[in-house]
């Protein structure tokens, strides 16, 4: 075999294996969903949504998981959210030429990806040690720090990417610093900020180790934010590791409700962020 | 005469829509239009810097009252950024400082303590490329104006409109002021932003190449509002196109290298330049 | 006076207070991007005053100990580190060239078309929550790997010396091997986008220069495109590492949940995240709560760590690039 033919026989496997390793990819994640629809679609009954988890042995539904999964999410969302675009503002806006901006943006990188677990931990320390007992309250601190990182970097980068033709010329007309932030610089990255808080939420809504030591679970339904909560995904472990099969196809019903949210969230801000690239 | 903003009244009055606009409260009038002009500006040796880089050497010159000066050369020779220095707007960004005096009206605008939103309200500026805010086109104008004014919605109409107007705009977006000021063709948009400029009240324009992202036409039309809005206003303009030196303005200030080589009328820069330097460069020979 | 005349000089009170919304503003947002920084700290702090009691009683042994006892009150980090650091090699062995052959796929060989949609299922893939790779993985994988992969592995390795021992016992389907592979699932679209990411700063001039002298498009890859980035990608990957180190639910399904150290990767094992999940709100006794924290927070210094390196080369490429 000449160099050239064994030069190409090596770039042809190669090239196969690259298209094999998406393909495997691709592969798992149908493959996932496919599960989730073969085991979730006969758990998803209207009594799913009606009523509150059950015993072992009887019927019910996931009525008090979702109601707390939902409060939970939208609170911590409420209150990481303005903390995470003011921190993004300072990071985009405010810190030039600062010592802050470098270290802030560094450590909230690692706050990102930082372990969700140790969160919960970290709020079990700080806050149900202290009150006593879990709470919902303490599972939204959790949810809401983890929401944080998110917003603050998208936030940052969708700042940074206003022209600052924009800036210089509210700045021209004599608009104090803060107006120009507020009226002209926040209204032209609103998509793409936008874009930032759902993947946060899409990031959050399936959290569970941060709740297992904050929110707990709640066999009951509760709307009292100072007690355990119920919540999807806590509900989803305790069910799904039970050896009780009414349980188990519950826990498929969750994960089926909780996975296709947040693919649909993560669509949905995907397309928002290519609309708001394509108008500029 | 008075531009404190705080006393600025809302046009009572007469103003009917349909007339043009005075601007009301520049009134004094030492020089008539054609008598000698008055200085509005003066650079007193202005010098800056970027980092360690000298980018102006010294700079003396002065600015004209209700005239249009150009200021031209070869890319980098510091136009714009002496344009830039004349509302601070470099201020932004840091790493960068200046010496020497630029005398507005007398009063030192370089002096530390210098408000520069109060500057900079004063001292309008237009810029390369058309900067809509994303708001209405309505809203363009009057945010500028809501900052310094408390009007009531119907006096502030009045000055959106009369805005409008100076940058001959109104008869297209009458009928459209609540779209989004992205809506607009480049060359409107670029009339919305000088409608947003006059609408302050300035006494001084900046222009930075306010035409080098329009057409033809689109660049006819900015230079007839430039004509008309000279009665009112000493306009400086930053450009690169040296037909638009000749056609829009009274005066011409030629830099090269962060020097101002020669500043004359503009007549006379382009019919005898005293310098070498700028008769190559008006004849094209470089830049 | 001049200054009355242009009243450059006369802030009115309306200047004042836009003045004074100013500082405040500007104070809010500093006052919060400070509070990421306190978080940390305070995070640290929390994390070590919890795991005190833990340290004073088994100072450092306890990072080497293997003994998991609650009823005699004796713990040891061992078997749970070592659970973290197995699955998550095992992760990587997997999950990079996965990845790295997306990579290749998405910026070499993939029509433009359809570069977009796949690049984006790839990336859905991150978005599948941890628990939900926990209950395919327990109901769907689990039983899979059992009845094919796992007896495959057996045969071809299990009369091997030595690599024979790392499958040995029974093919449970839960286990180390389990956690790992599907830990490699959950990295790959991570480390496929940092790479993808980093393969497009390599300049076109490099790339077709090299085309241009006759190169296959495997050749520029490793001779052009990997050396170019190579920083950027060790970055990837370190970022897929730091995600594999703390991932919790999905492990926790499938790892089996036994503190002890098996030679085998097909034996149950724990890692950190797992035996917190499983026993922390269990977990009776001062000294159990401590062990515990001081897990914890053993994790969370190996991910800071890791997540720090990688930030850091991913830093150096981009300064590199911005050049």
């Amino acid at each position: 075999m000449s160099l050239y033919n064994r030069r190409r026989a090596t770039n042809f496997v190669i090239l196969a294996l690259s298209l094999g390793a998406t393909g495997l990819g691709l592969l798992i994640l149908f493959f996932i969903l496919g599960s989730l629809l073969a085991e979730g679609i006969p758990a998803l009954t209207l009594a799913t949504f009606t009523q509150t988890t059950p015993p072992p042995g009887s019927t019910g539904g996931l009525a008090n998981a979702i109601y707390g999964s939902v409060v939970m999410t939208l609170v911590a969302t409420l209150v990481g959210t303005p903390v995470g675009i003011l921190c993004g503002t300072y990071l985009a806006e405010y810190s030039r030429g600062s010592w802050m901006a470098p270290v802030v943006r560094f450590i909230n990188d690692i706050l990102l990806s930082a372990p969700s677990i140790v969160i919960g931990l970290f709020v079990y320390q700080v806050v149900v040690v202290n009150m006593g007992h879990f709470s919902a309250w303490a599972g939204v601190i959790a949810l809401a720090i983890l929401v944080l990182p998110v917003v603050v970097r998208t936030t940052e980068d969708m700042l940074n990417l206003v022209p600052s033709g924009l800036r210089e010329a509210a700045f021209a007309l004599g608009a104090p610093a803060w107006k120009v932030v507020v009226m002209v610089t926040y209204r032209a990255a609103l998509q793409g900020m936008m874009t930032g808080v759902m993947l946060a939420i899409a990031r959050i809504a399936g959290e569970t180790a941060p709740l297992l030591f904050t929110a707990l679970n709640n066999q009951f339904g509760s709307t009292n934010m100072n007690a355990p909560m119920a919540n999807l995904p806590a509900v989803i472990f305790q069910f799904a590791m039970s050896p009780y099969a009414d349980w188990q196809r519950l826990a498929w019903g969750g994960a089926l409700l909780i996975t296709f949210t947040i693919l649909i969230l993560n669509i949905v801000a995907r397309t928002l962020a290519s609309w708001s690239g394509s108008t500029k | 005469m008075t531009i404190d903003v705080s006393t600025v009244q809302t046009p009572t009055h007469s103003a009917t829509p349909s007339t043009p606009v005075t601007v009301p409260k520049i009134t004094i009038n030492t020089t008539s239009e054609r008598g000698v002009p008055e200085v509005k500006i003066a650079i007193k040796d202005l010098r800056f810097y970027y980092k360690n880089f000298e980018a102006l050497k010294g700079i003396n010159l002065d600015i004209y009252d209700r005239r249009v000066t150009a200021f031209i050369g070869p890319s980098g020779c510091g136009k714009s950024t002496l344009l830039r220095i004349l509302n601070r707007i470099y201020d932004l960004y840091p790493g960068q400082h200046v010496t020497g005096e630029v005398l507005v009206d007398g009063h030192n605008i370089l002096a530390p303590g210098q408000d520069l939103n109060l500057l900079r309200a004063r001292i309008g500026m237009v810029f390369q490329k058309p900067t809509p805010f994303p708001m209405s086109i309505y809203d363009n104008i009057a945010f500028g104006i809501r900052l310094y004014e408390k009007l009531p919605a119907q006096d502030l109409d009045i000055r959106v409109e009369q805005a409008l107007r100076r940058a001959a705009l109104w008869d297209e977006v009458k009928d459209k002021l609540k779209q989004s000021g992205l809506s607009l063709s480049g060359g409107q948009q670029q009339r919305l932003c000088i409608a947003r400029a006059v609408a302050v009240k300035p006494s001084v324009l900046l222009m930075d190449e306010p035409c080098s992202a329009l057409d033809p036409l689109s660049t006819q039309r900015v230079e007839e509002l430039i004509a008309e809005l000279k009665s009112e206003y000493c306009i400086v303009i930053v450009t690169h196109n040296m037909q638009q030196a000749a056609r829009s303005s009274d005066y011409t200030a030629f830099m090269y290298l962060g020097s101002l080589v020669e500043f004359d009328e503009t007549e006379s820069i382009f019919t005898h330049p005293r310098e070498r330097q700028t008769e190559d460069y008006i004849t094209g020979r470089f830049g | 006076m001049v200054d009355s005349v242009i009243g450059l000089s006369k802030p009115s009170n309306r200047m004042r207070l836009q003045q004074l919304q100013d500082t405040l503003f500007r104070g809010t947002t500093k006052f919060f991007a400070l509070a990421v920084l306190a978080l940390l700290g305070a995070i640290l702090v929390s994390l070590a005053i919890g795991a005190w009691p833990a340290t004073k009683t088994f100072g450092f042994g306890f990072l080497f100990d293997q003994s998991w006892n609650p009823v005699k009150e004796r713990f040891g980090g061992a078997p749970a580190i070592y659970g973290t650091l197995i699955t998550s090699l095992i992760a990587m062995l997997i999950g990079v060239p996965l990845a790295l052959g997306v990579a290749i796929f998405l910026t070499e060989l993939c029509p433009p078309v359809l570069r977009r949609p796949i690049g984006t299922l790839i990336e859905l893939l991150a978005a599948i929550p941890s628990i939900i790779y926990g209950i395919w993985g327990l109901f769907v994988l689990a039983p899979f790997l059992q009845l094919t992969v796992q007896p495959f592995l057996k045969v071809v390795f299990g009369d091997i010396p030595i690599i024979g021992i790392l499958f040995g016992g029974a093919p449970l389907g839960l286990g180390v091997l389990t956690a790992g592979f599907i830990l490699a699932v959950m990295v790959l679209p991570f480390i496929a986008s940092v790479m993808r990411d980093v393969f497009s700063t390599v300049p076109v001039i490099l790339r077709e220069s090299a085309y241009g002298l006759g190169c296959t498009t495997s050749e520029v890859v490793r001779d052009i495109v990997l050396p170019y980035t190579r920083v950027g990608v060790v970055g990837g990957v370190m970022l897929g590492l730091g995600r594999a180190l703390g991932e919790t639910m999905a492990v926790t399904f499938v790892i089996g949940n036994a503190h002890k150290i098996s030679p085998s990767l097909l034996a149950a094992g724990t890692t950190i995240s797992a035996s917190l999940a499983n026993e922390f709100t269990e977990a009776t006794g001062a000294l159990y709560s401590s062990a515990l924290i001081e897990l914890g927070f053993i994790l969370f210094v190996i991910t800071f760590i890791v997540l720090a390196a990688a930030k850091l080369m991913l830093l150096r490429l981009d300064r590199r690039s911005a050049k």
